[in-house]
């Protein structure tokens, strides 16, 4: 096996055996999404004039919110690692033979599974609110792919954000800064058309519109005619961030 | 044989400030050798650069031979590093942390259960091993670090501050370990301290350290000889005129400190003083009292900073200390 994948194999499973020592993370991270979904998405079912090409309100922003809780447990993998640098821990596996990008890669994979059990309970609710979700099983494998492929991409985001602000204070800061401005401007509440051009714009290059359009095609209205364009825009922004997280991480050693 | 460490002209600079300042110094294989001086000294810069963690600005650094610039990634396979704050995941047990330990240092898996058998029965924390690391005490929590910088069976420990904010008795388990791994194990370990009576105790050669420069290097006895010997009092009942004229006689510089007391320096102590004593009895002086003191480190360190440790910290040891059982508290 490649050093670099199985050190990053390494990672993850380091980052899982925590994740598995205490669950409480990822269940109070669960809480929010619900709100959305059982208050936000109920209350608003019963405004009409939202234009939804024939699905309920509700059904419409369930890939939203899965979206948005996969963006708020991933853009916090940066503040854990602040955390790791305060300490020794970080110091300890840069001093390791252990390839820079293996540890960006590791941390970020974990993102995205740990996204996963946000999306499992997500469903779960939406499921009991009533929401009728594709059962087709071809769909449901690329839903996950796909929510492990955007983890990734927001966990090295928040990895990136963090090797260049460096403190706690200030990665806190920005992560909160940058989270709210990418779930309000994208389709994750509302259809781009709606928006004024300026924001359209913004919502363009925002990864998380062709994330939740990927969901939205492969979760609720099974129509795929843009799913080719939305994979890429998600491989894009993956790659460039992975890239550029890795590439700030090894400025941080010889 | 190559040296251990080989540091030649080291520099690390940060913006205007030299945290390291042109040193040079060997480490020999199979010593602990010991890095003392105040906080800010640069002794934990001097770490970051052999442990692969901050580029040298200039030198060379090399490790077994290795140049630590030009790969580094052969040095970290060679090395075991403990950092001066907690670097366990106190989430996991203290079996899991040798495990991911091992994992990253590539110990292959038909070695892994029994080299993390044998490292738990070393560090003496078999009964624990399921334990979630943050219940363990302080002691136990720094024997099991460098037992993970060790499960790859690495031939240099580079410690930093390894005793730092352990009690007494935690401290001499550490000491025992650590002389232990160098008696029985054929490490070398390469520690920092800012505790004089550690590195006397533990180090074979001791570098002492101070903004940024290292002042002396040699072994602890080397460094105290340096002093020009032990200082002798001797208190007489009167007539110390006499005494000192008697032990002159000797070829001892004899220091007059007033009627009734003389003292000097000689360069052994314990070889002199019967022939002191035997001198002036012959010449019928009367002894009230007599004492010798061996310089300390402190003395050592006295004369090359021109200050004590405690003066040149200036309450820097207190907040240190401070910090460190912050983080301790932190993760429990």
């Amino acid at each position: 096996m490649l050093p670099i994948v199985e050190k990053s194999g390494i990672v993850l499973e380091l980052e899982l055996r925590k994740m598995m020592r205490d669950q409480s993370d990822i269940v109070i991270r669960a809480i929010t999404p619900i709100l959305w979904l059982t208050i936000f998405g109920s209350v608003f079912s019963q405004i009409r004039q939202i234009p939804l090409a024939g699905v309920s309100y509700l059904a419409y922003i369930t890939p939203g919110v899965l979206a948005q809780s996969v963006l708020f447990m991933s853009i916090f993998t940066g503040v854990s690692l602040v955390w790791e640098r305060d300490f020794g821990q970080l110091d300890r596996l840069l001093s390791a033979p252990i390839p820079r990008t293996s540890i960006v890669l590791g941390k970020a994979l974990a993102g995205g599974v740990k996204s996963l059990f946000q999306a499992g309970i997500i469903l779960a609710i939406a499921f009991l609110l009533g929401v009728s979700i594709i059962s087709n099983p071809a769909y449901m494998v690329a839903v996950i792919v796909l929510v492990v492929i955007f983890g990734i991409c927001f966990s090295s985001l928040s990895i990136l954000v963090t090797v260049l602000l460096k403190t706690r204070e200030r990665v806190m800061g920005i992560v909160q800064l940058i989270s709210m401005p990418l779930f309000f401007a994208s389709n994750a509440l509302y259809p781009v058309d709606l928006m004024p051009v300026w924001l359209q714009v913004v919502s363009l290059v925002n990864p998380m519109t062709y994330f939740v359009a990927a969901l939205r095609a492969l979760m609720i209205t099974g129509n795929l005619s843009a799913l080719p364009m939305d994979i890429l825009g998600i491989g894009v922004a993956t790659a460039f961030f992975v890239a550029a997280a890795s590439l700030a991480f090894r400025k941080l050693g010889v | 044989m190559s040296k251990a460490i080989a540091v030649t002209n080291l520099v690390k600079q940060y913006n205007s400030l030299k945290a390291v300042d042109s040193i040079s110094f060997d480490v020999e294989e199979n010593e602990i050798f010991g890095c003392l001086g105040p906080n800010g000294a640069g002794k934990t810069t001097a770490i970051r650069c052999m442990t692969t963690l901050t580029r040298p600005t200039a030198g060379r650094l090399e490790i077994f031979g290795t140049s630590v610039i030009e790969n580094p990634d052969d040095v970290r396979k060679s090395i075991g590093y403990v950092p001066q704050s907690l670097s366990l995941t106190s989430e996991l047990s203290g079996y899991e942390n040798l495990l991911i330990a091992a994992k990253i240092h590539g110990v292959s898996s038909d070695k892994r259960r029994e080299k993390i058998e044998q490292m738990l029965n070393l560090l003496g924390i078999g009964e624990r091993a399921n334990d979630v690391v943050r219940h363990y005490s302080g002691g136990m929590m720094r024997r099991l670090e460098i037992g993970t910088a060790l499960i790859h069976s690495p031939k240099l420990l580079i410690l930093d501050e390894p005793t730092i904010g352990l009690d007494p008795q935690g401290r001499r388990v550490i000491w025992e370990l650590l002389r232990m791994l160098v008696k029985e194990h054929g490490i070398t370990i390469f520690m920092t301290t800012h505790d004089m009576a550690e590195a006397d105790a533990l180090c074979q050669r001791i570098a002492i350290m101070n903004r940024g420069k290292i002042v002396a290097v040699g072994t602890p006895a080397e460094l105290k000889r340096g002093l020009g010997g032990d200082i002798v009092t001797i208190e007489v009942k009167d007539n110390a005129k006499r005494a000192a004229a008697l032990l002159e006689k000797q070829g001892v510089k004899v220091n007059m400190i007033n009627e009734k007391s003389i003292s000097m320096v000689v360069e052994s102590a314990e070889r002199r003083l019967a022939g002191f004593v035997e001198s002036l009895a012959d010449g019928g002086v009367q002894i009230e009292s007599i004492s010798a003191q061996r310089p300390t480190l402190d003395d050592v360190f006295l004369k090359y900073v021109g200050s004590r440790m405690g003066e040149v910290e200036s309450g820097g040891e207190w907040q240190q200390v401070r910090q460190v059982r912050r983080t301790i508290r932190r993760m429990g």
